[in-house]
């Protein structure tokens, strides 16, 4: 049962479209995504439904209720905000009881809950520091334990990890979806990284221009892009132009060179230019084993990323990369050679142009 | 050991106290043109008239009236105009940034509060005479718009504490200013963000969260204001002709031919301007360490 | 959006506070503009200023206070810039003892300055607690006073010229302009003179235009050394006439303006103050 909605959700600046018609429903407890690069429009949606920003057109509800126009204080959702936003001029206790105290809870309420906030994000020791005596993980932990404080309905994070360093990222992500899940708390992540995305999310969507491009689970969207920029923009991707030979038996050609495709191709025409999409680590060497597709190429580069060689083939005129995991005993070809990789047809994307 | 002064290419590194060689030019005119003037007040009020080390001359400052006297109005003047000056200059600083008039006033406020901050002196005081003086512009408006002439039917004078309070303002609002517009701009829109998410209305965001961020700039610049006025002199003079007693004009007087006829006691009367100024300038640094703390 | 919800967007206090200040400040500078054009009897005109400017002792004093900001200008110059300069490169530990420096001024005023100096190089120095002279008072030679005042003057605009000098030089980093220098082979003086100057071109400007202001108009330290500045010239010019102090008051205020506007050109609008005299 849906818990928050979004329907019809529009904003306009002056001429400016920061988002258009926006439709969403999250159930109660779901971690849902906006991912998109910057100006798509997400923070603006986050933004909305905290009341810092009223759509022009469309409404809110959460649990049935309308707060559309609702102002922020009244709203209770909980923001955890990219820059931290603590109070520099209170401790870290106070802080997080900020909230409870300006709706004038009683002292050893506010007292217990703030107690019990710092032992979930782990800072009993910290509680009577200021903020500038933090670290930029502790910060952003002691923000989201304020947003939690006064029980909102909806957790709303505005890329809270990006100002962190990589790996302390990687760690607080882990803390921020565990106590999610824990606390059963529906909530709303607005970021620009894919891989915070594909970790946290329920459900991730994918944002450009102001618009959805689709929803969808982390698996979904990354195994069936429906569109070439959500398919770019979500995992490494190769892609080339190419023309349909055959729509009924699903084939493609690309620079003349042919690949079968799993995806249903009856409703385009001979010739119809489309793009094609294709997973580097779905490729691998046909001296291997043999998939559906085997092709001729080049080799052109061999590049080592640590776990992974990344080496980047010619099939006809165009670029592709392909990934296999390193493996020290692997023999790989030389630059120059000419060797021959497959894919199986469900590997080949097959997306309007 | 080669000093690179010569071959910049060759990077050796010179001895500890050759490098102080380049900073000797800026303490030699230091101590020259500061630090000696100021020693020679201090030592001059532990001497007496025979050259020899006292404390009478400290003690006396305590005990004559009219220095004590001079010393309180100074104080309160600089206090009245620092409140004053602090409290509306903040006021004009906030409508100008968080308060959302549009930026071109900004500009118009900062720039002319650059102006104006530096229009002390004897102008400012012409300024007043002409615009509250017995036959000043306001004084001649205030008649023919109320019938009160401000010299005849109530006790105001310009030559007086409230005058001169009203003629520094003009330096003092255009000092807050320039102070608290950036700092009101550190105000994190963030922080109101936060606050008003959390269920903050705008008083308690006030009250919890802004006031006490501004508080140590708001005070650390009231001092300043208030030493601003403190040691002010020319304004003063122009304006009264060293009718109101203030410390600095008691100053001068002694400067001018020894008026006090001790001149140990004259040095003193130096010494404690200086000492209230060196208090104050210690208040304003660590206010301004808090501050810088808090807004990292 | 409908008109309440439109009238309750506008500022209402805001716009009181900016009004309320815009008169106070406005009506001295109206006040003493009315007086000055009214010299000539009911007719509104500029004779106050003629009168003003026509003056040989005006032209005399402020020439001689120009010539003493330019002075001061440079001296200032000469003396904080190698001094910022080195403590960024070579010596960072004397940074603090430094900026200390560059506060005391605002610990001793001018009033408290002027008196020092006089008491020091006015008289033969006498070495504390004994008998033993040593100097020629410093005031006996006219050139000495006006070394003096000089030197005051650069006292005075210590903080605002080191403050303007340094931030200059962080901004532009001299640090790295200076080691690419090095590495391309340039001597000191080239670095100093076609690397460094020019690039804290904006700073030096905004200081020397911030001393000027101050030099002009200052009263206390001229009028006690007894030089023949404009600040005294004024100031007597009050005693003795009515319309053209007015007159010569208001053109201060505009040379004022115009000066800090030049600042706000090169600095983007930050804002300069002085503080009182």
């Amino acid at each position: 049962m849906t818990h928050l909605a979004l329907k019809n959700i529009s904003k306009q600046f002056g001429d400016f479209m920061a988002v258009s018609d926006f439709n969403l429903d999250v159930k109660k407890g779901e971690f849902v995504s906006f991912l998109g690069p910057s100006g798509c429009g997400k923070t603006t949606t986050l933004r909305m439904i905290a009341g810092f920003e009223i759509p022009s057109s469309g409404f809110i509800t959460i649990d049935g209720a309308d707060i559309t126009n609702k102002a922020p204080s009244q709203r209770n959702v909980g923001m955890v905000f990219q820059s931290y936003a603590l109070f520099p001029n209170m401790t870290v206790a106070q802080n997080i009881g900020f909230g409870l105290r300006v709706r004038k809870e009683k002292e050893s309420d506010v007292k217990d809950r703030v107690a019990e906030m710092l032992s979930i994000i782990n800072l009993e020791k910290k509680a009577d520091s200021f903020p500038y005596q933090l670290s930029g993980g502790q910060m952003q932990r002691v923000a989201l334990a304020r947003a939690l404080a006064i029980r909102p309905e909806v957790l709303l994070l505005d890329e809270p990890l990006s100002a962190l360093d990589a790996k302390i990222r990687i760690s607080l992500r882990a803390e921020i979806r565990s106590i999610q899940q824990k606390l059963g708390i529906t909530a709303i992540y607005v970021t620009h990284d894919q891989e915070e995305a594909l970790s946290l999310s329920d459900r991730i969507v994918v944002m450009r221009e102001g618009e959805m491009d689709q929803i969808g689970t982390p698996f979904e969207i990354y195994n069936f892009p429906k569109t070439v920029f959500v398919a770019n923009f979500v995992g490494t991707l190769n892609n080339a132009s190419a023309e349909v030979v055959d729509p009924v038996r699903s084939l493609i050609a690309i620079d003349g060179v042919q690949l079968e495709s799993a995806v249903d191709l009856k409703d385009r025409k001979k010739g119809d230019k489309v793009r094609v999409a294709i997973r580097p680590e779905r490729f691998s060497f046909a001296s291997e084993q043999k998939k559906a597709n085997v092709v001729d190429c080049t080799i052109e580069n061999i590049t080592f990323l640590g776990s992974i060689v990344r080496i980047q083939v010619m099939i006809g005129k165009a670029k592709f990369y392909m990934d296999t995991f390193n493996n020290p005993f692997l023999e790989l070809p030389k630059i120059g050679d000419k060797d021959q990789v497959t894919c199986s047809k469900e590997a080949v994307l097959v997306l309007d142009e | 050991m080669t000093q690179t002064a010569l071959n910049p290419k060759v990077s050796v590194p010179a001895s500890d106290w050759k490098k102080w060689l380049g900073v000797l030019p800026f303490f030699l005119f230091a101590i020259l043109f500061l630090v000696l003037p100021s020693l020679r007040l201090i030592v001059g009020s532990f001497t007496n008239d025979e050259g020899r080390f006292t404390f009478v001359n400290i003690l006396q400052l305590f005990q004559e009236k009219s220095i004590l006297d001079a010393y309180w109005l100074s104080i309160r003047i600089s206090a009245a105009t620092a409140l004053g000056g602090g409290i509306f200059g903040f006021l004009l600083a906030y409508s100008v940034t968080v308060g959302g008039l549009p930026k071109p006033l900004r500009s118009a406020l900062i720039t002319f509060s650059g102006v104006a901050s530096n229009f002390a002196g004897v102008p400012l005081a012409f300024a007043f005479i002409a615009t509250l003086g017995r036959t000043g512009f306001v004084t001649a408006l205030v008649e023919n718009l109320f019938g009160v002439n401000l010299y005849k039917q109530t006790n105001f004078d310009l030559y007086s504490f409230l005058g001169l309070s009203l003629t520094y303002m003009y330096f003092q609002f255009p000092l807050m200013v320039l102070i608290m517009a950036p700092a009101l701009d550190g105000l994190k829109r963030e922080w109101r963000e936060a606050a008003e998410n959390l269920g903050a209305s705008t008083t308690q965001y006030w009250l919890r969260v802004a006031f006490p961020v501004l508080l140590p700039s708001i005070l650390g610049s009231m001092i300043l204001l208030f030493g601003n006025a403190f040691g002010a002199y020319a304004t003063a003079y122009a304006l009264t002709g060293g009718r109101l007693g203030i410390i600095t004009i008691q100053i001068g007087a002694q400067i001018r031919g020894d008026v006090l006829h001790n001149p140990g006691l004259g040095y003193a009367m130096a010494m404690g301007m200086v000492v209230i100024m060196a208090v104050s300038l210690v208040g304003y640094s660590w206010l301004q360490r808090k501050t810088e703390r808090w807004l990292k | 959006m409908n008109m309440l919800a439109r009238i309750r967007r506008i500022p209402f206090w805001s716009w009181l506070w900016f009004i309320l200040g815009a008169l106070y400040f406005i009506l001295p500078l109206y006040a003493t503009l009315e007086f000055s054009l009214g010299m000539e009897r009911d007719v509104i005109g500029f004779k106050a200023y003629g009168r003003a400017f026509e003056d040989p002792e005006f032209l005399r004093t402020f020439l001689y206070s120009n010539v003493l900001a330019l002075l001061t200008i440079i001296a200032s110059i000469i003396l904080i810039v190698p001094t910022a300069y080195w403590i960024r490169l070579r010596l960072p530990e004397a940074r603090r003892i430094v900026e200390f420096i560059t506060l005391l001024p605002f610990v001793v005023p001018a009033i408290i300055l002027v008196f020092g100096l006089i008491r020091i190089y006015s008289s033969p120095v006498n070495i504390p607690f004994t008998n033993t002279t040593i100097l020629q008072p410093l005031t006996t030679f006219e050139v000495g006073t006006d070394i003096l005042i000089v030197a005051g003057y650069v006292v005075l605009g210590l903080p605002y010229m080191y403050r303007s000098v340094d931030t200059g030089m962080r901004t532009v980093d001299v640090r790295t302009l200076t080691e690419a220098a090095q590495s391309l082979g340039a001597s000191w003086f080239t670095i100093i003179v076609r690397v460094i100057l020019p690039n804290i071109r904006a700073a030096l400007l905004s200081g020397a235009l911030l001393t000027f202001a101050i030099v002009v108009g200052e009263v206390t330290l001229a009028s006690f050394l007894g030089v023949p500045a404009f600040g005294p010239y004024l100031f007597l010019l009050g005693q003795h006439r009515a319309y053209e102090p007015a007159a010569l008051s208001f053109a201060s205020f505009l040379m004022t303006w115009v000066v800090m506007g030049l600042i706000q050109l090169f600095t983007g609008g930050q804002g300069q103050a002085a503080g009182a005299h």
